[in-house]
């Protein structure tokens, strides 16, 4: 639980201000100065806990260049789960584990798929993204992972996650440039902490054997997270 | 240092330049987005804490492209509030989700505004392959003017399209949702909303 004055204060002025909005939100604390202290201040009161990922304020989105960098071609996971072990004393030794259904995969494709592709065996452009073996072959590959091995603090909010990432049955260590956006309570949820971050990283797939169409569809992945983290119960 | 100063007056001469020259092995023609790549998502803060992202998925995109002078170009994007995408996991939730986001008055309310416009007045450029595209932005009913930071990513044939060219840009801009009316759950959810596009456009037979 986060012991803050300012959340009284904004959990009455919001709720004075809007029925619905309930938010008590902790202020950010940013000192060039004296980063340490800057971050302690943001994770005071934090607790060291497991946290869970609030699924309905989470988005995790690959990139990859289409037509040789004519477009950037967008996916998003829209089922996707994460446990994190926050130390808030000690940042750097928390843990965090990343599953991904990659049959989850979302791309908005606008257009006719059967029409366009005859002789596939798919239904829908993202069954095929998602059950093609030259693409995430999910059948055989039913999960996507990532486990952190490591962390290190780069900033006052800042900080580098390095972990294996298992796609298409072979594990490599990718690291991730994590922010941490801050910390809050809302009212629905208790005395439960929320935690927020960004993170992205870039990754080869030809290292992970999907060397499909490269470099006509980049070999880059471009990966982005942001998303909110709930303390368990 | 002269040799600095001198490789840096070489460099904004080179960069004024290209700024100059006429897009090479481009067509001054029409072009409409190819909507199978093509994307336009918007996102804004939520509780400070992550960035929330919205896909707007029957976007139309047409432009008349002018090689010579790409300043004289001009584009007019239609997003249609007939669906978005939030890409919540519960497939209920979801569709209640998104339907109160589209059509709630004090969100998009898309009974009343079903589509949302940008029409360019003005195209700046600033590098060899960038440039500042102003122009018109219907929300809500109410009109303004903001600006894109525009990319162009370069042409290309496909076999889909024949002979038809494609052309690639991205774009990006922020708007303040309050200047078009709606304010809800300010600063709960942010103010600021961050526009990204990335797509190819192909040239209209």
């Amino acid at each position: 639980m986060l012991k803050h004055p300012f959340i009284a204060i904004a959990v009455i002025a919001s709720t004075v201000g809007c029925g619905e909005m309930t938010n008590g939100q902790k202020p950010i604390v940013e000192s060039k100065t004296a980063p340490e202290a800057g971050l302690n201040e943001m994770l005071k009161d934090v607790a060291s806990a497991t946290y869970s990922l609030d699924k309905n304020h989470a988005f995790l989105t690959f990139k990859v260049t289409h037509a040789n960098g004519l477009s950037n071609y967008r996916m998003n996971f829209a089922k996707f789960d994460a446990k994190l072990d926050f130390n808030p004393n000690m940042p750097e030794a928390s843990k965090i584990k990343v599953t991904i259904d990659p049959t989850s995969v979302v791309t908005n494709y606008d257009g006719n798929y059967k029409a366009g592709h005859p002789r596939s065996s798919f239904e829908t452009w993202e069954e095929d993204i998602s059950r093609n073996e030259r693409w995430l072959n999910s059948d055989k590959f039913p999960e996507i992972s990532f486990v952190s091995t490591s962390a290190e603090r780069t900033g006052t909010s800042t900080g580098k996650v390095t972990g294996d990432l298992t796609l298409l049955g072979v594990s490599t260590p990718v690291t991730l440039d994590v922010t941490f956006n801050g910390a809050t309570n809302f009212q629905w949820l208790g005395d439960r902490d929320i935690l927020g971050f960004n993170a992205q990283t870039v990754f080869k797939r030809s290292e992970f054997g999907m060397g499909t169409f490269v470099p006509y569809i980049g070999d880059e992945v471009s990966v982005e997270f942001s998303g909110e983290f709930v303390q368990d119960e | 240092m002269r040799l600095i100063l001198s490789a840096l007056a070489l460099a904004t001469l080179i960069w004024q330049s290209s700024a100059a020259q006429p897009v090479k092995g481009v067509p001054s023609d029409s072009y409409t987005l190819e909507k199978t790549h093509a994307y336009l998502i918007f996102s804004v803060e939520h509780g400070g804490l992550s960035d929330y992202i919205v896909n707007f998925t029957d976007v139309d995109v047409d432009l008349d492209f002018n090689a010579q002078s790409p300043e004289l170009s001009k584009v007019h994007a239609v997003i249609n509030l007939t669906a978005l995408n939030t890409n919540l996991p519960d497939p209920d939730q979801k569709v209640e989700w998104e339907k109160e986001l589209l059509y709630d008055a004090k969100f998009f309310n898309a009974k009343e505004y079903a589509k949302i416009h940008f029409k360019s007045t003005s195209v700046e450029r600033t590098g060899e392959t960038t440039g500042i595209v102003t122009g018109e932005l219907h929300f809500l009913g109410v009109k303004k003017s903001v600006q894109l930071d525009v990319e162009f990513n370069g042409s290309g044939k496909s076999r889909r399209f024949g002979d038809r060219t494609l052309i690639g840009f991205n774009a990006r801009g922020s708007v303040k949702r309050s200047d078009f009316g709606m304010t809800a759950l300010i600063p709960f959810i942010g103010d600021q909303v961050d526009i990204e596009f990335s797509g190819e456009l192909v040239q209209v037979q």
